[in-house]
């Protein structure tokens, strides 16, 4: 962990000499307007994350059952649900639980995945082929389908299902950081370092390591949204957040058998999970542009 | 080229190990005592060591995870706790209709997703291009589930032009592919090692059922069905496909041997499909190909949605009804299709690329 914490300041130090490319990216990414909207979504979820008590008109489990299934009207803008819930609040208050999944999960796969990667691209050799090879079983899954094996083994709720997905979402950090290394392995100043007397682990977290950060970023960002997209088809499926909690799967989920007679139960949450993956979409794709315009697609 | 392919055959080895370890590991890492959790609440003793038995779990872990690839190979994946019969038997009733399914999204995702992507890679920057270009971004923003469930209303519930939900209408009788071909149904061993007669797996397969019978009528209804959940789970990588098309063509667009195609008078049409697509379509066959994984994941989504019996609910129903055999059996045969796909995909490409065996 020491370590880790370490890297931080490493890169804000390595980012003095730079910062002339820092700024260049900066500038490209705030002139490309799909990211900027991008940023604006995800901006606006963030704040109602943080804000829900305060946004929120209604309390979300608050059941009203003889009000339930009414469609949108001034009092109640998008409607109740099966139990009579007011739908707005039930979505301000689900934005707190898809933050968590998508930054919890993708923080757990990308702090696993680069330890992993880094160690196995910088060992190289046996260990690196081990590695990659248990990976390679993971992939062998549809990602959707393992996470519903770890789900069943570990049981439906919202944790297990943040460890389902972060655990799936590992091999992609992995082979991104092992590709990193391994392109930097060999360069002049790693040799430097090590003929100084560096040991491994500073060349691994100094050297090494600030090197991958971009690709990282670029996949994170990407990565929230897919994990969010994950949790609520796993939430929609009944394995994952578990009623009353206001996730937006499971929302979805609970709300399916109305959509014939009051669609506004499954329009409205499905609407805020698009809007939030597309924010990240939409900054993940600006930021490859801007922070490596060679992996331009 | 054979060598490639030996070569890609051993690295299978490897990972099908993995799959097995992954999946006999399925069952004994569930917290508590499985076998109690299967059989419910009210389960005698006997009943759990019973099946504990069956299941060979008093036995050490290795020479259990040897039975288990043992019976794997024999194409033994066990029986359901729910309803007792071979859990291949269940499967094999419903993988004819994820694969219908899969392969419906992916006719589907190519059909829409390539001639978009040419299209707007021929008309970069134009209205069609950005139309192309933010639709495919909410294609991979969207989640499947919902569209699905708003294809059914709108389609299904609001228009009435496509039936909302399952594989035919109730009333619309098919012959099994045998009787309509007078056929016998295929060798029928003792009724213990019965698993399924090749007519009753193929006859799974309703278009193909509905196309060899000859009834039109079926036919119909069949493909009536199949749009909607087509359209739903392929709609992800139809908006990959078109991203990457429309890129691939962009690039190929600027070469010079497409400015001396088109200096000697060859017709636009004949430019982009004869010089450019030819050229593209190497990295189109690859998303393609890793469409795949999305499809199937997707289809347990899919299928949910609307009533399809196919494998994907299959998994579902039966984690929550904690029918672990079948699941541990799902997941498996799932795995091994994804495993078996991508490397037919792969060898297809160093067909197509020559580049890739000379490696």
């Amino acid at each position: 962990m020491n370590s880790i914490r370490r890297t931080n300041s490493d890169v804000s130090e390595r980012m003095g000499p730079r910062s002339s490319l820092f700024r260049d990216a900066m500038r490209r990414l705030f002139r490309n307007k799909l990211a900027i909207t991008g940023l604006v979504i995800m901006g606006t979820f963030l704040l109602t994350a943080i804000f829900a008590p305060l946004i929120a008109p209604y309390d979300p489990i608050k059941q009203e059952l003889i009000m339930r299934r009414r469609p949108p009207s001034q009092e109640h803008a998008l409607g109740r649900d099966d139990l009579g819930r007011d739908i707005l609040s039930r979505i301000i208050f689900g934005a707190r639980l898809s933050l968590q999944v998508g930054v919890v999960s993708v923080g757990f796969a990308i702090v696993i995945g680069a330890v992993i990667g880094a160690l196995s691209g910088y060992a190289g050799g046996w260990v690196d082929n081990i590695v990659m090879r248990l990976m390679d079983i993971m992939l062998a899954f549809p990602a959707l389908l393992l996470a519903l094996a770890i789900v069943t083994i570990l049981g439906p709720g919202l944790m297990n299902m943040l460890y389902a997905i972060g655990i799936v979402s590992i091999p992609a950090y992995a082979r991104i950081v092992r590709a990193s290394v391994l392109s930097v392995k060999e360069q002049d100043y790693i040799l430097a370092a090590r003929a100084i007397g560096a040991p491994p682990s500073r060349i691994l977290f100094r050297n090494v390591f600030p090197n991958t950060l971009t690709p990282l970023i670029v996949q994170g960002t990407l990565g929230i949204g897919t994990a969010i997209l994950d949790a609520a088809g796993l939430s929609f499926l009944g394995l994952g957040a578990q009623p009353p909690r206001p996730e937006w799967g499971a929302m979805l989920g609970q709300g399916r058998y109305a959509v014939f007679t009051a669609p506004h139960i499954v329009l409205f949450p499905g609407m805020a999970i698009m809007l939030t993956v597309l924010g990240f979409n939409l900054l993940g794709d600006g930021l490859r542009d801007s922070l490596d315009p060679k992996l331009r697609v | 080229m054979t060598r490639y392919i030996i070569r890609r055959l051993l690295l299978l080895i490897p990972v099908l190990i993995g799959i097995s370890i992954v999946t006999f590991a399925m069952l004994r890492l569930i917290p508590g005592d499985p076998w109690e959790v299967m059989l419910g609440e009210h389960a005698t003793d006997a009943a759990i060591a019973e099946l504990r038995e069956r299941m060979g779990m008093d036995e050490p872990l290795p020479v259990q995870y040897l039975r288990y690839v043992e019976s794997v190979l024999r194409l033994d994946l066990g029986r359901s706790v729910k309803t007792n019969r071979p859990v291949l038997q269940e499967i094999g009733q419903r993988l004819p209709a994820t694969v219908e399914l899969t392969l419906g999204a992916l006719l589907v995702a190519c059909v829409v997703g390539i001639p978009a992507g040419i299209f707007a890679a021929y008309r970069h920057n134009s209205a069609f291009d950005l139309a192309t270009m933010f639709g495919s971004l909410l294609g991979v923003s969207m989640p499947i589930f919902w569209l699905g469930l708003m294809l059914a209303y709108i389609f299904g519930f609001l228009l009435k032009w496509l039936p909302p939900s399952a594989r035919l209408t109730i009333g619309v009788e098919m012959q099994t592919i045998a009787e309509a071909w007078g056929l016998s149904t295929g060798p029928t061993g003792p009724s213990s090692m019965r698993i399924m007669t090749a007519d009753e797996f193929f006859s799974g397969f309703y278009v193909l059922r509905a196309i060899l019978t000859g009834n039109l009528t079926a036919l119909r209804d069949v493909l009536s069905h199949l749009v909607l959940p087509s359209v739903a789970l392929g709609s992800i990588p139809m908006a990959v496909i078109a991203r990457m098309t429309r890129s691939s063509m962009l690039e190929v667009l600027g070469e010079d041997y497409i400015r001396t195609a088109r200096a000697k008078g060859q017709t636009e049409k004949g430019i982009l499909l004869k010089h450019a697509l030819k050229n593209a379509f190497l990295p189109i066959i690859t998303v393609i190909g890793l469409a795949l994984g999305t499809l199937l994941g997707g289809a347990i989504l899919t299928e949910t949605i609307f009533s399809w019996p196919g494998l994907g609910r299959l998994v579902v129903d039966r984690i929550l009804s904690r029918d672990y055999p079948v699941v541990q059996g799902c997941v498996l045969i799932i795995a091994l299709i994804f495993v078996v796909v991508n490397l037919l995909v792969d060898i297809s490409y160093a067909y197509v690329d020559p580049r890739i065996h000379y490696e």
